[in-house]
């Protein structure tokens, strides 16, 4: 169940669109960050706020790269594998990480932390490697700053 | 009118035809999965690749989202053509499972054929195949993803053209999924044309699953008998079982699909319970000794009580044939009634319809679909009508405005794929702007005068009959005079009746002497009859059908009357002189098991004869005009036969 | 030098909206509002040959001139800021510094177009440029620059952020308008173009941050101004290079058209990283095929890039250095492309992973000599599919093969990679 204050802004973001489900994104990537990941509940409760059936908002849900069908920690490590990066050595990051964290692609750390996916270019081509820390961009990374950044972000709210 | 050439072929076709379409107006079919007729162009596949040599259009062209022009110079056979058709077969076949011997769509399936058509037989690609989990869809559909080609078929018909919101895609890229948001029964009341419209095995009749090939079947143009809507079907039996009944297009009716009733409420007709063996006082008999025993008995019930004491009671079930028959019978048996209706309300309505009616009035489905307005009067469509309730989505989803004049029904109906205002009563329906409305009603049990009123109304009409030949019975009923059993009953002017396929009820009965019942259902009447004549279905006899626009529509014997083989009785494997032999049954017979059925009309043909009289084909006369009704044709509306009056 | 975007610009903050309208911000919209009509405005972007700066450089001026402009119901105008080409990082480099050129080119194009609500169209990450251009839309309203009766005309126009989820693949033009309406992103089929029918069914322009940002300046300058900011005749204007790989500094800059592929490289990049050897490079963005030394003193202009067999595309440079193994790098390119599928057509959707795979064994010298027939197969087919992700992605592939063959065929003679 979403908070009363949470379900009234986001009926007010509904009303607000043209049509109602020009409103999806915004209300699935609410509820995501009010469940940490787009439950099965969060699914029918966005169904129920854009009048489109669950499986309309699925449709929609399981097409987008950031929005999680599944559980994921606390903080989704997006770390980009296009071709700047690349170019940037970002395989030798994307190994320093599954090995720093215990996890491969994919993995949720034990603590339930951190999730890491690999993802596609994040536009900061100029900065690569570059990652995201539950939403937050990264970039020049090296395994030192690496340590930092999961440091930081741990201890951050 | 573009002008353009196909394979050498000089093609003329109307704008907006589809190259794809042009060429198989000449007989030129250019392989495609993703193009359905019915549904809109997704260009998906991409398997229909043509090139384009000549015009304003130049090379690889996909022809199914391609207008044919003027001056177009196809090629269908073109290498170019060919090798794109044959790299998408061989994508398709990356991630396709090798097993058509062990799916149950093999021999039916448009994969199938056009990979061996393109002659893709050497696997290039080293990679694994990717794999989906099923969903349980019900008990209607049986789901495996693994078979799917992604051609978008099935989400375009159940979301775009039913309208369902249960059924989707899902995922992205290489993971797209089609399937329910969880697993459970598909709520759409038509999703059974999945089935049909699945180029590949994703979707399959469960209820029919890996019991033959579709060379195997039996197969004729049929009729569903479920509603006065008269959809087009097409049995699929094997050993005398009906295995799967699919759509059958008629565009004048139900287009390409059918409702889920007509596809998978068909047990009945393999029930192994189903009376099949004449009875005569309790024990079974010999066919020709029933009916012996039936002319006899109302020959001395005439002697005993007068003719007019005797009615002879039909239903909105009988074909037409028998319906005719049935008045033939009762001038033979020295003028007893005829009976087609047993409610006198259902008759009522049913009989103020068929007067009302005239080609100018009777909606045609088109009517439907390019209605401005349309207003439905107190009826349960999904129940009375399903597959209207598409033509009236297509209105729907083309801007028409939808009424419902629903009374007290409202909480009672079934969701409509449709978006509709509900109102108290009919005045709140703007009539006005006559010739592009069209109101839906069910004609039975109506007043005579409501449906008047509606008729004034200048709209196109349409009253869905009571039951599924209702149209034939008002005519029939009109023109014998008939008068419907219950007043007959309550006036005391009958005292017995012989039914042909006539569910009447038992309360009516009580003090009625039963002399014969011909059915294939049980009841009431069979309880009470001493002369039992089963008859044949739908499936297993030819007839005609008139549905509630007064399109009378053939349907043909689809298969031999008869116990299904699977599962019959080991008594059958022995014969009156030698024992049952459980393997192998070494009795050899000639009559087939439980298939001792006839059509209700040949059984009245026969009661003619012994009665003295002389049986007239049923056709003839005024009726002469639909001797020669082509089964595969659209059928013919009886106004244009002057059959109205 | 005096160029239309970057003039704004703040090292490591934004620009505040007093500083852009000191530095003549807003004075385009001004003079439009004080003396031109909708057609000036269309004709001065028509005349500057401004071309569109989202990848297929179409003109500007004629993509408008196909709004039908009698029809009823309302238009449309979406900025397409999804910017997920691999390699492409300028838009966000520009909003991230300046909202505002945008905000005034949109409403300028608004007004153009007789459009009354327009929508910002952007990528997931962006969370920074978004907020960025949320404020200057207030500050830009509360100006009367936006909003209601813009400087006190009768013309309304409003402004809103659509934030997207994530896909490559509502870049395209007709699937990010299924993306704005809420549907799923997959392309609509063309035509009818959007132009004539787009969201919701109106018609609808759909223009790159880049190319709507350079409006301003166009109407304040004049079309001529802007034609001759460009080095070659031909061009028109200045265009946002962003530079990644392996250069000394990775930098988004603007520069005038027709700046040379080595004086971009030489000059703003500092020349090559670590003193290694320019082997080649993407000029625009993931979808374009490779350039070669030869090409160093190419002029970057959309015609000139054509005619050397590539595109200048989104003008995201990825440079390459004799270290790096090309297939792999078409590997990575065409893995971006095969996840990115939006599924909807055969040879998309099946084609890529095949093409992955492919390429996957001949980088672990698996090759055969069968696969290059097969490659080539699907550089030539996949043209043929729904929208222009397909033949994108094959644009690297083809210069792979024609460019660089010996270095594929290496790897499958040696049976291994010959750079590592
Ligand atoms: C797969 C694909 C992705 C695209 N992504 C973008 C994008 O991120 N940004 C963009 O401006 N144009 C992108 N485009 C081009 C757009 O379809 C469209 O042409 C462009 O936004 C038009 O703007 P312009 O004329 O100003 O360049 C993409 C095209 C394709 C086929
Ligand atoms: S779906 Fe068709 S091609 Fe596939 S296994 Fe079944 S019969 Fe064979
Ligand atoms: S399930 Fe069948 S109809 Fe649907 S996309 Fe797959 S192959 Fe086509
Ligand atoms: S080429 Fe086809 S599958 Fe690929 S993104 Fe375009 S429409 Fe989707
Ligand atoms: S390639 Fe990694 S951020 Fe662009
Ligand atoms: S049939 Fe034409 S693309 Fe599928």
């Amino acid at each position: 169940m979403i908070p009363e204050t949470l379900k009234t802004s986001l009926q007010a973001r509904v009303a607000s669109a043209i049509t109602a489900r020009e409103a999806a994104v915004d209300v699935m990537k609410e509820l995501q960050a009010h469940y940490g990941w787009l439950t099965d509940e969060a699914v029918q409760e966005a169904a129920a706020l854009l009048g489109l059936s669950p499986l309309q908002v699925e449709e929609l849900a399981t097409f987008y790269e950031m929005i999680y069908r599944r559980p994921v920690g606390k903080k989704v490590i997006h770390v980009c594998d296009s071709i700047s990066c690349w170019c940037a050595d970002c395989d030798k990051i994307i190994q320093y990480l599954k090995d720093k964290l215990g996890v491969g692609l994919g993995g949720t750390t034990a603590d339930g932390m951190f999730t890491l996916v690999p993802c596609c270019c994040m536009g900061m081509c100029g900065d690569s490697p570059a990652m995201s820390v539950g939403g937050v961009p990264y970039g020049r990374l090296t395994p030192e700053l690496v340590d930092e950044i999961l440091e930081a972000e741990r201890h951050k709210p | 009118m573009p002008k353009l050439i196909i394979d050498d072929i000089p093609v003329e076709v109307a704008p907006g035809t589809s190259v794809l379409e042009a060429a198989r107006s000449v007989g030129i079919t250019i392989p495609h999965f993703c193009y359905h007729p019915a549904l809109a162009i997704a260009a998906a596949c991409r398997l229909c690749a043509v090139k384009l040599l000549d015009g304003p259009v130049k090379g690889i062209q996909m022809s199914c989202a391609l207008p044919a022009q003027d001056g177009m110079v196809v090629s269908t056979t073109d290498p170019e053509a060919l090798k794109m058709r044959a790299l998408v077969i061989e994508w398709l076949m990356l991630n396709h499972p090798h097993d058509c011997p062990v799916c149950d769509e093999g021999g039916e399936c448009l994969l199938q054929d056009f990979t061996i058509a393109g002659g893709h037989s050497r696997r290039r690609y080293q990679g694994k195949k990717r794999t989906f989990q099923n969903q349980y869809l019900g008990e209607g559909i049986h789901h495996e993803m693994n078979r799917c080609i992604e051609c978008y078929r099935c989400v375009r018909f159940y979301r775009d053209y039913a309208g369902g919101t249960d059924f989707g895609v899902m995922g992205s890229a290489g993971r797209v999924y089609f399937g329910r948001f969880q697993e459970g029964p598909l709520e759409s009341p038509f999703s059974g044309n999945l089935v049909d419209i699945c180029p590949t095995g994703v979707f399959t009749d469960k209820t029919g699953r890996f019991r033959a090939r579709y060379w195997d079947y039996q197969f004729a143009p049929s009729i569903c008998q479920h509603c006065s809507v008269g959809c087009n079907t097409s049995p699929q039996n094997f050993q005398r079982e009906t295995i799967k009944i699919v759509g059958r297009r008629n565009d004048q009716v139900n287009g390409w699909f059918i409702c889920d009733r007509a596809r998978f409420d068909k047990s009945y007709l393999n029930d192994p319970q189903r009376p099949r063996e004449p009875r005569l006082d309790g024990a079974t008999c010999g066919y020709d000794v029933a009916v012996d025993a039936a002319a006899k008995s109302i020959a001395e019930f005439v002697r005993k009580n007068g003719a007019d004491k005797l009615a002879l009671v039909g239903s909105t079930r009988l074909s037409l044939e028998g319906m005719i028959l049935l008045a033939q019978l009762a001038e033979v048996a020295g003028g007893a009634k005829v009976c087609y209706f047993d409610d006198a309300g259902q008759q009522q309505g049913s009989l103020a319809a068929a007067k009302l009616l005239h080609e100018e009035n009777a909606a045609y489905v088109k009517d439907i679909e390019q209605a401005q307005w349309i207003s439905l009067h107190a009826l349960d469509l999904m129940e009375e009508g399903p597959m209207l309730a598409l033509a009236v989505r297509k209105a729907f989803l083309a801007g028409a405005q939808i009424f419902l004049v629903a009374g007290d029904m409202l909480p009672a109906m079934k969701v409509l794929p449709f978006k509709y205002t509900a109102v108290e009563t009919l005045d709140q329906v703007p009539f006005e702007g006559g010739g592009k409305g069209v109101i839906i009603c069910g004609a039975g049990s109506k007043d005579p005068d409501l449906l008047a009123e509606m008729a004034s109304s200048g709209a196109k009409l349409v009253m869905l009959q009571p039951g599924p030949n209702g149209f034939a019975a008002a005519l029939l009923a009109q023109q014998h005079a008939a008068v419907p059993l219950a007043e007959l009953v309550a006036a005391r002017q009958v005292q017995g009746v012989v039914c042909f396929e006539a569910d009447v009820p038992e309360m009516l009965l009580s003090d009625l002497e039963v002399l014969a019942n011909a059915d294939w259902r049980r009841g009431a009447v069979e309880a009470k009859a001493p002369i039992f004549l089963p008859t044949t279905t739908w499936a297993e006899s030819d007839g005609t059908a008139i549905n509630y626009e007064g399109r009378a529509q053939r349907f043909e014997r689809s298969r031999v009357a008869g116990l299904p083989l699977k599962g019959l009785d080991p008594k059958y494997y022995g014969s009156a002189t030698e024992a049952v032999s459980l393997h192998p049954p070494r009795v050899h017979r000639k009559d087939v098991p439980g298939g001792a059925e006839r059509d209700a009309w040949q059984v009245m043909a026969q009661l003619i004869e012994r009665l003295g009289g002389e049986a007239l084909e049923p056709f003839s006369g005024k009726w002469r005009a639909l001797r020669n009704l082509d089964p595969e044709g659209e059928g013919v509306r009886i106004f244009e036969m002057g059959l109205g009056e | 030098m005096d160029l239309p975007l970057f003039r704004h610009n703040r090292p490591n903050r934004v620009v505040t909206f007093d500083e852009y309208r000191e530095e003549g911000g807003f004075e385009g919209l001004k003079k439009a509002f004080s003396g031109m009509s909708p057609n000036d405005v269309q004709q001065a972007v028509l005349d500057s040959g401004l071309r569109g700066r989202g990848g297929a450089g179409f003109a500007t001026g004629r993509k408008w001139s196909f709004v039908p402009r009698d029809l009823p119901g309302p238009r449309w105008l979406i900025c397409n800021c999804d910017e997920m080409e691999p390699g492409t990082y300028k838009d966000r480099v520009l909003l991230e510094h300046n909202p505002y050129s945008l905000i005034e080119g949109m409403t300028l194009a608004c007004y153009a177009l007789g459009v009354r609500h327009a929508f910002i169209f952007i990528r997931k990450g962006y969370e920074k440029a978004a907020a960025n251009l949320a404020r200057g839309i207030e500050e830009a309203k509360k100006a009367g620059l936006l909003g209601e009766h813009i400087l006190g005309s009768e013309h309304s126009i409003e402004l809103d952020l659509h934030l997207s989820a994530g896909r490559y693949i509502c870049g395209e033009e007709t699937a990010l308008i299924n993306a704005l309406e809420g549907k799923r992103p997959n392309p609509r089929s063309k035509p009818p173009f959007p132009a004539v029918k787009g969201l919701w069914q109106g018609p609808t322009v759909v223009n790159n941050v880049e190319t709507l940002a350079n409006v301003p300046a166009i109407v304040a300058n004049g079309a001529a101004w802007f034609k001759g900011l460009a080095l070659n005749p031909e061009g028109a204007g200045s265009k946002l290079f962003c530079v990644s790989g392996s250069v000394k500094n990775r930098a988004c800059i603007e520069l005038p058209i027709g700046t040379t592929l080595g004086d971009i490289i030489d000059g703003a990049c500092g020349g090559m990283r670590d003193g290694k050897k320019f082997k080649a490079c993407i000029p625009g963005g993931a979808s374009t095929q490779f350039l070669k030394p030869e090409h160093w003193n190419l002029p970057m202009d959309y015609d000139t890039v054509v005619k050397a067999g590539s595109r200048l595309g989104s003008g995201g440079i990825i440079v390459f250095d004799e270290g790096h193994c090309l297939v792999e790098a078409t590997l990575n390119l065409i893995n971006f492309f095969a996840r990115e599928s939006c599924g909807w057509c055969t040879p998309c959707r099946e084609g890529l992973p095949y093409v992955k795979e492919i390429l996957t064994r001949i980088e672990n010298g698996r090759g055969e000599e069968d696969d290059i027939t097969i490659l080539r197969e699907h550089v030539k087919y996949l043209n043929y599919t729904f929208c222009a992700l397909a033949p994108g992605a094959m644009a690297p592939l083809d210069g792979l093969l024609r460019d660089f063959e010996d270095e594929v065929r290496e790897h499958i003679v040696k049976k291994k990679c010959p750079l590592k």
